[in-house]
């Protein structure tokens, strides 16, 4: 893998208004009723590559756990040879697991790709305007307020980031939303809503406490198949919407003036994009907790795989779901106590990036 | 007359609420993968549990404890083989030869982990943890063992009673509840004059107190002191929050002069807890007119959810009274 | 007479630099305000206590409870209030010039992140309850912090401010999830960090102070040196560099008074955030650009907001307090975002 175009490329290249991705590439083109699709080879090849790896991951993770099974048990489980006790641990309490981590690892790829897009930076994340300090809030409340259920603490989690990200937009909106006003007003709102959230955690109990700092860490503990197949539709669909936008997005990446010239509604197309991103982080977040720094990550890791100038939907989707599963499969059963996976993506996300930023430092000297 | 420990400091129960983490001793099972429970456990008989009638086996020989459960079932005598994790310092306080059941009963980190309760291989599970939490689990553990559930509303010694009959340790338990009666009733008599005269007071602070502050107690251990012997201690309104949910800056010290007698918690040796050294040390406290008359007591609180520490606080309590002035 | 230049507000896009009079001015009412609420402090608590009382607790001691609860409790509190509200006013002014970035506040090089992870693994793995023994961890996580950053930030040619960000930002990330880690898994150590997290300068009895004034000693010599080269530095590297400024040097002088500052703060207060990143921003908005002036108004109005924010929440929840590292967000954040909605302030 190569870093190519330092830590910013996007703010060079939509800058210079070029579109490498026609530039010198194999493409494959396909036309079907007036309809015709481009496919870069390369990434084609990368995300075939990626999907396997997803799927390997995810039966290595069906294998792995406290009760010991074979591979054939796994298999027989799955395909329904076995029942009882063995198929239980594998299709109601392992299964849902891994499909939690591909199906929310993916949105939360695509939900930071929406975002480093519209913002024109490849620090932005859904988290920047607020949203998990919004859900953490809205969670909290639940857990230590109401004692709520599992499916009130996603609604007060959804309900908590849902009114912090309108309430973080609409008092940046000044003739239209600038993205380093949103940012900070961003930091001012999160900062509000962690010093409330420190004061609720200080105040509770320390096993509700605990309980709810686990949940803010991110961690798929817990997460029923009833939950995991509600949010996968609802993830589904939004993905959908996302392949659409990916047009404009693109149009954007070119700069606000440019992409008017192009016939693109600035404010609205960013809005419509940053509604998106936030609710696939949504979906997520309330059902797992917000997990950091693969929306972060996987946008950039998957550009860099498929080498194109912009942020590509896809390769970030699939690597979202293989950093959500890899990192789960870590925090699970590689240390040394079961963490939450939101700690691992945490560290692992802090360590990609110092990383990222030697060889950054060593190709600049 | 909600009596579970509000904040039983780093609790037993607060792995169970993340989770279920149980630990195994029992290594490399043959496992015949029809996950039948065997034909070892033929006798049962039906107990009584907050989640209803549970079909137990007569004698279980591999118990589970999860949240609550762990340390009281330990104290009646109960040899589980896995439990949740508890706070270090909550271990710190139990006797040596129940601090080893419990460690010999390997646990580990606080994520659930219901293949590690199923690897166990358990014939009897014990849960107290919060509602929420034991239905995010209950269908799993149903499966994995019989589950006798209370929820957090259920009274230590109705919890006490229930766990015995469970876990067939009554016999322990029988012995425990006339130790404590014969305790209640000598210190009433003994202490009849304080309990009619005396305004006492009891304070506390907790490891996440904010610095520079402490609370009325009016939870934990005191409660027995109040209720079951009879004590006047000042209580929040009926409906209310415990007095002990707001945390007073040390100047409201000096308000504490209206009381007669200071208790505050103490380790077996009577001396301020760590937590609570920083009141002592104030010079607002040492110029308190009941600290001077030497009628601050410390008292150690080894837990107020099973008969055994129970008994060991109220002999603590008995101590400390003994040595105050005689009053006129 | 001079009401009128002082409630002139600077107009918006024009950058009006004030005179070096109305300055002064501003600098002494800053001034007469914070010494008001040194005195508010000393006065207003959960028990109301008359001001000749309090007069007679520090000039004539008795061994009375109410002159203990002025000597013990609200003397200590309002000192160590103000020392705290200086280094963190002029950390954030240092970390802001540094940087050329008016957002930027220490927490942003990771130094929060690496108090509180040496004060969890001193409190999760070493078992040290007491203040007076993390205290130091906090310092030392700092410390260790900032020289992670400096190598990682570093290239050839120097340290780039946009590269220390970046790397305080990932080594701020892992020390918070190793520390999580520490404290998810250890309920002791999470009970204890809960209340170490909010930030508070209740309770911190003047000695604990004491250890720390020479290196907030050597910190503000290190502003003064560093306040003129910043200033040139604004207008860009190779224009000061022209001027004779050692870049190099001045941007290490800087950091490590940033680190002593916001790390002596942090061990004696805990994290209290938002008053670094908010009130140089504030003093750029009154005072201009010139970075002399940003110091000292920092050093002024910081205290001024730690403070208040103390004395507010000693009051809304009486005879309860909330800890002022919780209270400070919720003074500052709006004013921030009324700030940031001003085209003129965000455009810094």
């Amino acid at each position: 893998m190569s870093v190519r175009g330092g830590l910013d490329p996007q703010a060079g290249s939509s800058r210079t208004g070029t579109r490498r991705i026609d530039f010198g590439r194999r493409v494959l083109v396909v036309r079907h009723r007036g309809i015709a699709i481009r496919l870069d080879w390369r990434s084609l090849v990368v995300c075939s590559v990626l999907v396997l790896a997803v799927a390997g991951l995810a039966v290595l993770a069906l294998m792995t756990g406290s009760y010991q099974l074979s591979p054939a048990e796994v298999v027989s489980a799955l395909t329904g040879g076995t029942g009882g006790l063995v198929r239980d641990i594998v299709v109601e309490w392992r299964l849902p697991r891994v499909l939690a981590a591909l199906v929310f690892g993916a949105a939360l790829g695509v939900s930071g790709a929406l975002f480093q897009s519209t913002m024109r930076n490849p620090l932005a994340d859904p988290y920047i305007i607020g949203f998990s300090q919004g859900a953490y809030t809205g969670a909290l409340v639940v857990i230590l307020l109401v004692n709520g259920t599992y499916w009130q603490l996603s609604g007060g989690a959804l309900l908590g980031g849902t009114v912090t990200a309108i309430a973080v937009y609409v008092l940046a909106y000044r003739r239209g939303v600038q993205g380093f006003r949103l940012i900070v007003v961003g930091i001012g709102i999160s900062a509000m809503l962690a010093s409330l959230n420190t004061w609720l955690i200080l105040k509770a109990d320390l096993d509700e406490a605990m309980a709810a700092a686990t949940w803010g860490a991110g961690s798929l503990n817990g997460v029923s198949s009833g939950q995991v197949a509600f949010g996968g539709v609802c993830i589904a669909v939004l993905l959908v919407l996302a392949a659409l936008a990916s047009r404009p997005m693109r149009q954007l990446e070119l700069g606000d003036d440019a992409a008017a010239a192009q016939g693109v509604r600035v404010t609205a197309t960013r809005l419509g994009l940053i509604v998106l991103g936030v609710a696939l982080t949504a979906a997520v977040t309330a059902a797992s907790g917000p997990i950091a720094f693969i929306s972060l990550l996987a946008p950039q890791i998957g550009r860099r795989l498929v080498r194109s100038a912009g942020i590509v939907l896809a390769p970030a989707a699939l690597v979202g779901a293989l950093l959500c599963l890899a990192a789960d499969y870590l925090a699970q059963h590689v240390a040394p106590t079961p963490l939450p996976v939101g700690i691992v993506t945490v560290v692992l996300g802090g360590g990609y990036l110092g990383w990222l930023l030697i060889i950054e430092a060593r190709r600049r000297l | 007359m909600n009596t579970t420990p509000q904040r039983r400091r780093g609790a037993a129960l607060t792995a169970a609420i993340l989770s279920v983490a149980l630990v195994l001793t029992a290594c490399g099972s043959a496992d015949n993968g029809a996950g039948t429970t065997g034909d070892k456990a033929a006798e049962t008989r039906t107990i009584k549990a907050g989640n209803g009638d549970i079909k137990v086996p007569a004698s279980p020989q591999r118990v589970v404890t999860i949240g609550n459960t762990d340390l009281p079932f330990i104290d009646m005598g109960g040899k589980p083989v896995g439990v949740t994790e508890v706070a270090e310092s909550d271990l710190a306080l139990l006797p040596e030869d129940q601090r080893a059941t419990f460690q010999q009963a390997t646990k580990l980190g606080q994520e659930v982990d219901l293949e590690k309760v199923a690897s166990l291989k358990p014939d009897l599970i014990l849960v107290q943890i919060p509602d929420d939490e034991f239905k995010k689990i209950e269908q799993q553990l149903g499966k994995i063992a019989p589950t006798a559930y209370w929820g957090l509303d259920t009274e230590w010694k109705a919890l006490a009673e229930a766990l015995a009959d469970a876990g067939n340790v009554k016999d322990a338990l029988t012995k425990q509840k006339s130790d404590f009666e014969g305790r209640v009733a000598k210190m009433k008599q003994t202490y009849a004059d304080a309990i009619a005269n005396t305004k006492f007071v009891n304070l506390d602070r907790y490891a996440s107190s904010d610095p520079g502050t402490y609370v009325i107690g009016d939870i934990g251990c005191v409660e027995i002191a109040q209720d079951d012997i009879g004590f006047n201690f000042p209580k929040a309104a009926a409906g209310a929050d415990p007095l002990a949910y707001t945390n007073l800056p040390f100047e409201q010290l000096a308000e504490l002069s209206k009381y007669d007698v200071i208790t505050y918690p103490a380790d077996a040796q009577g001396k301020a807890t760590e937590v609570f050294a920083p009141v002592v040390e104030t010079n607002t406290w040492k110029a308190l007119p009941s600290v001077q008359a030497g009628k601050s007591l410390g008292v150690f609180c080894p837990g107020n959810n099973s008969y055994g520490a129970v008994l060991r606080y109220l002999e603590s309590l008995d101590k400390a009274l003994a040595t105050l002035p005689a009053k006129k | 007479m001079t009401d009128l230049a002082l409630r002139r507000p600077a107009g918006p896009g024009t950058r009006k630099v004030s005179g070096p009079r109305r300055r002064l001015i501003g600098l002494t009412v800053a001034l007469v305000v914070l010494a008001a609420l040194l005195v508010a402090s000393m006065m207003i608590g959960s028990t109301a206590i008359a001001p000749t009382v309090v007069w007679d607790a520090l000039f004539h001691p008795a061994n009375d409870i109410d002159h203990f609860a002025i000597r013990d409790f609200r003397l200590p509190r309002t000192v160590v209030g103000l020392v705290v509200g200086v280094a963190l006013g002029l950390s954030g002014a240092l970390i802001q010039a540094l940087t050329r970035n008016p957002l930027a506040d220490p927490g942003i090089l990771g130094l929060d992140a690496g108090a509180t992870f040496a004060v969890t693994v001193a409190v999760g793995l070493l078992g040290i309850r007491e203040i007076q023994g993390y205290m130091w961890f906090a310092f030392a996580g700092t410390l260790l912090v900032t020289l992670v950053v400096l190598v990682l930030g570093s290239t050839r040619r120097g340290q780039s401010p946009v590269m220390m960000v970046l790397a305080g930002l990932c080594v701020g990330s892992v020390l918070h999830g190793a520390g999580s880690a520490l404290e998810l898994t250890n309920p002791d150590a999470f009970d204890a960090m809960r209340s170490w997290n909010a930030g508070t300068i209740v309770s911190r009895p003047l000695e604990l102070l004491w250890p720390t004034l020479p290196f907030f000693a050597i910190a503000f010599v290190l502003v003064f040196l560093v306040a003129g080269p910043l200033n040139a530095m604004a207008l860009g590297d190779d224009l000061a560099a022209s001027q004779g400024v050692r870049l190099v040097r001045t941007r290490i002088l800087a950091i490590l008074a940033l680190t002593l500052l916001a790390g002596g703060a942090t061990a004696i207060a805990g994290p209290i955030g938002f008053v670094g990143l908010m009130v140089p921003h504030v003093a750029r908005w009154i005072v201009g650009p010139d970075q002399r002036w940003i110091f000292a108004y920092s050093a002024l109005l910081a205290p001024i907001l730690l403070l208040a924010s103390d004395i507010l929440g000693r009051v809304v929840m009486r005879p309860a307090e909330i800890p002022v590292g919780i209270v400070t967000a919720f003074v500052g954040a709006p004013v921030l975002i009324a700030l940031v909605r001003q085209k003129k302030a965000s455009g810094l």
